[in-house]
């Protein structure tokens, strides 16, 4: 695809970006593709190399980048992070001038982007949790699910952004609610990929050919993509991340304390929890998730 | 000895009385005013803060719901470190994470302020009978001095280790009562559904190995159906959130105790938190269609 091709249809815009790591980079490059003046901050500065050969602007703080874009987007680890990136010192906050938008892509508690949102209100800056599904992959392909929580003008406005990197792109509800759907994602996937850990281990138990249960199970009532992605890392005895484990760690944590914030039951997430407590144990947080596996092995 | 005492509630309350009817002299302060009432009545000196509370006496307590609280009435504006003179000794009864105690104690010792965790068991009862049993954390020439008031207080009274170790007797505590309460109201709403009686169950039971203290008092109130609190589905729950995420924090699986965590959850959402534990019953009850019999 050509640039003038990939060009946005509302023209382009001053986009900022942080977060380089496995997600973040191929989606900055997108941005760029699709025409927009890309400029970037990195914590590292050497992580942004590649795209300041290309012509990208590194940025000195948080605060000089937000005040020379209309819209900012992060893909970070943590809560904590997000906040100390908007609203520490240098941060975005700032430098954000007002009508300018906060677009976090992260995983993060859904209490804490409402509470950025609201900060951001007061001072005529928008908000858009936007957090993604897909994995490194998607992010590559530009194919990622989106899940947006924030006002309808606000994600219309960044809308044409979100297309340069993903699919599929869906307003959820008000801020929060797009870290609502990212948990429900989360929950969903783990508890899959903890399903399929125990069918391999039954299967090995027995001494039946691993592969061959993955092949026929792929095709029947039990398939899925954790199925074929996570089922086939795990009869090659894969564990190199993909997506590490410990960020599925951190996500069930934020996600477990809701739960039990809402008084909602959530009993096999609440199993699958204790697995992966298990498996940051066994000092596999850095390894890929399949590695739950290898915590039924003992 | 001269003795504050922060926070008069469901337990405070009777913890303090009972350092009074000991012959300490206590001072007290609580957020709502209403609530010191029973304890200026009983003789205690009446104090505008925390911080008063500190200047007034040279070992301090603090009973309060949670982490947020701990930390305002001791560290906070008009706290306790803003009254305490050096060498001033204070005692958190609460049921906090312990990674928090610790650094409490660390932020506390750093004004010169010598902190002791020390959460209890025994619920309410345990509190008016004084016989609770204490779990201690924190400098141990401190704990000898204070023991004539945990004595006064308690019956069952250990020094685990240094600061934060309180706590972390308070959540294996908190897992084996979690889980107990869990596995007795299985039991009783299992023998109901079965058409046995419940009442011959809990008698034959507690002959056996799968005897507890649980099983009999908590099993009692369940084929009673007392519900009333006692101890709160609601601080139940708190205390196991902050058992899970201790876990989480070191790595360590609680499979038994994440269940129960969800059955409290589940507890919160039907709006039994203000019941007792024992409510579990009731929820069970819910997941199988009904009382039994």
């Amino acid at each position: 695809m050509s640039v003038a091709e990939g060009r946005a249809e509302g023209g382009a815009m001053r986009v900022g970006f942080i977060g380089l790591g496995v997600m973040g980079e191929p989606m900055a490059h997108h941005l760029r593709a699709a025409g927009h003046e890309l400029a970037v901050w990195a914590r590292r500065p050497e992580s942004a190399a590649a795209l300041v050969a290309e012509g990208v602007a590194l940025c000195a703080t948080p605060s000089d980048l937000a005040a020379r874009s209309e819209v900012v987007i992060t893909i970070v680890t943590a809560s904590a992070d997000v906040e100390a990136l908007a609203f520490g010192v240098q941060g975005l906050a700032e430098g954000f001038a007002p009508g300018a938008v906060h677009v976090d892509m992260s995983t993060i508690a859904p209490a804490s982007a409402r509470a950025l949102a609201e900060r951001y209100a007061t001072r005529g800056v928008g908000w858009v949790d936007a957090p993604v599904s897909g994995g490194g992959q998607g992010a590559r392909a530009a194919t990622l699910a989106i899940m947006a929580g924030a006002e309808a003008a606000t994600l219309a406005r960044v809308r044409p952004l979100l297309e340069a990197l993903g699919k599929r792109i869906v307003h959820i509800g008000p801020p929060g609610a797009g870290q609502v759907a990212k948990a429900c994602n989360q929950m969903i996937m783990v508890s899959a990929i903890q399903a399929c850990a125990e069918a391999f281990r039954l299967a090995g138990a027995h001494g039946v050919d691993q592969a061959a249960v993955l092949c026929a199970l792929a095709g029947g009532s039990a398939g899925s993509r954790v199925l074929e992605v996570m089922g086939a890392k795990m009869v090659a005895r894969d564990f190199a991340a993909g997506v590490e484990a410990r960020l599925h760690h951190k996500d069930f944590a934020i996600l477990m304390e809701e739960a039990a914030r809402l008084g909602a039951p959530l009993p096999v997430a609440a199993q699958v929890w204790q697995q992966l407590d298990a498996l940051m144990g066994a000092g596999w947080g850095r390894d890929d998730t399949a590695s739950l596996l290898r915590v039924l092995e003992g | 000895m001269d003795v504050g005492f922060i926070g008069l509630g469901l337990m405070g309350r009777p913890m303090a009385l009972n350092l009074l009817k000991a012959g300490h002299r206590v001072q007290v302060w609580s957020r709502r005013r209403e609530s010191m009432r029973p304890l200026l009545e009983a003789g205690a000196g009446d104090c505008a803060s925390a911080a008063e509370v500190a200047r007034r006496a040279a070992v301090t307590i603090s009973m309060v719901p949670d982490a947020p609280d701990v930390e305002q009435v001791t560290l906070g504006a008009e706290g306790v470190a803003d009254g305490a003179a050096p060498g001033h000794i204070h005692i958190d009864m609460s049921t906090i994470a312990p990674a928090v105690a610790q650094s409490i104690a660390e932020r506390l010792g750093a004004r010169g302020v010598i902190a002791l965790d020390a959460p209890v068991s025994g619920g309410e009862p345990g509190a008016i009978a004084g016989t609770l049993t204490i779990m201690v954390g924190g400098d141990a020439a401190a704990c000898v001095h204070v023991q004539p008031l945990f004595e006064a207080m308690g019956k069952s009274i250990t020094r685990i280790g240094e600061a934060g170790a309180g706590q972390v007797a308070k959540a294996c505590n908190q897992i084996v009562t979690g889980v107990g309460v869990a596995a007795v109201a299985e039991a009783l709403n299992f023998a109901a559904k079965s058409g046995a009686d419940g009442t011959k169950v809990r008698e034959a039971l507690l002959g056996g190995f799968a005897y507890s203290r649980i099983l009999e008092n908590h099993g009692q109130r369940m084929l009673e159906r007392n519900f009333r609190p006692g101890f709160k589905a609601w601080m139940h729950q708190k205390d196991l959130r902050i058992v899970m995420g201790e876990a989480h924090r070191l790595g360590v699986a609680l499979p038994a105790a994440a269940a129960a965590a969800q059955l409290f959850n589940g507890m919160i959402g039907c709006g039994m938190g203000e019941d007792d534990s024992v409510a579990m019953l009731k929820l069970l009850e819910r997941m199988s269609g009904g009382v039994g019999e």
